[in-house]
């Protein structure tokens, strides 16, 4: 077999794995779409306040939101995203969010959450914000100390729930 | 007495280049924040290694070690498992599209191709980590593409660099120099 049609193989498995690829990722759409009520899109943050559903953060509201960044003292790499301030803030307006109110963020398939408080997150030196990872789902970051390792950080998050004191 | 398939000059030689992959991980910084975007760096690295230990398993050889070395240094997201098969990953893809074609780095577009399917090899391990652990789906819908797509041509970057690297060696003998210290 003579090189090019080597290359034109390689270019041909590079395809399929593109396929394989985007096609697991839209019955995985699909799947979500059926399973998620009709008010949270596939890939969509659901919000809870004291245990009921109150709203959706939606890739669509994120023109809404101002950017935010920081680099990591651990790994020195720019973390960019959104604020989870503002994503509250636009979500559920300042008059539901005291200090004492507890934030919890979680990710139901790597088993991890992290509880702060308004307080801390309205802070925007502390840059609790999310992350857009490589794979396209979000990560809670932050500059907080004791926060503020990759190690700590929430990965692929899923769940946003409010407390009220 | 059997001849060992790596001489210990050579699995010296991977060591150090599985070494370099994680000092330009930690120690190279550039301004783009894409995904993949260190890409540039290590699959240039992986592609001038292959070429200086032109045998079979040497990409692999050298992604298992600095595989080993980022796990222990704590590097990546998601994970000890997930850091060590990413970096794994990314030398057997490009040992596997070194096997199909056959070696032949001194090619641009072999190159290219091979920092494509190395780069691709690390994008794939974390996302099926994802698929298999229930990972939630994309919070942008095209993300996925997106950095499918960041993966490649950052591969590609990296395996225009490691040419442009290897023609430089050669330039200044370094192969011939290696051939007669065989």
């Amino acid at each position: 077999m003579d090189q090019k049609k080597r290359i034109l193989i390689a270019g041909i498995i590079l395809v399929v794995i593109l396929g394989i690829v985007l096609g697991v990722d839209f019955l995985q759409r699909q799947q979500a779409t059926k399973e998620a009520p009709a008010d949270m899109p596939p890939g969509s943050i659901p919000i809870f306040v004291d245990g009921g559903f109150v709203a959706s953060f939606v890739p669509d509201d994120l023109s809404q939101l101002p950017a935010a960044s920081f680099v990591d003292a651990e790994e020195g790499k720019t973390q960019d995203g959104w604020l989870l301030r503002d994503v509250l803030l636009l979500y559920l307006g300042e008059d539901n969010l005291q200090d004492e109110t507890q934030v919890t963020v979680s990710s139901s398939s790597r088993e991890k959450s992290r509880s702060l408080s308004w307080a801390e997150i309205d802070q925007q030196e502390n840059m609790v914000m999310f992350d857009l990872s490589g794979r396209g789902t979000l990560k809670l970051v932050s500059t907080l100390p004791g926060f503020d390792i990759r190690d700590s950080w929430i990965q692929d998050v899923d769940k946003i729930e409010i407390t009220s004191p | 007495m059997k001849q060992r398939y790596f001489s210990t000059f050579q699995l010296i030689l991977l060591a150090l280049f599985s070494a370099l992959v994680i000092v330009a991980k930690i120690a190279l910084r550039t301004p783009l924040q894409l995904s993949g975007h260190s890409g540039i760096f290590w699959m240039a690295i992986i592609i001038v290694g292959a070429r200086v230990v032109p045998k079979l398993g040497a990409s692999s050889i050298i992604g298992v070690t600095s595989g080993i070395l980022a796990s222990f240094l704590g590097l990546g997201d998601f994970g000890a498992l997930n850091t060590f098969l990413s970096y794994a990953m990314v030398g057997v893809g490009s040992d596997l599209m070194l096997w199909l074609l056959r070696s032949d780095t001194e090619n641009l577009v072999v190159a290219i191709i091979v920092g494509i399917f190395g780069h691709l090899g690390k994008f794939l391990t974390k996302w099926l980590f994802g698929v298999i652990t229930g990972a939630p789906i994309g919070f942008v819908a095209l993300g996925l593409l997106q950095a499918f797509l960041s993966y490649v041509i950052f591969g590609a970057l990296g395996g225009l660099l490691g040419w442009l690297t290897l023609k430089a060696l050669k330039r200044a003998g370094f192969f011939a120099y290696m051939a007669e210290k065989r």
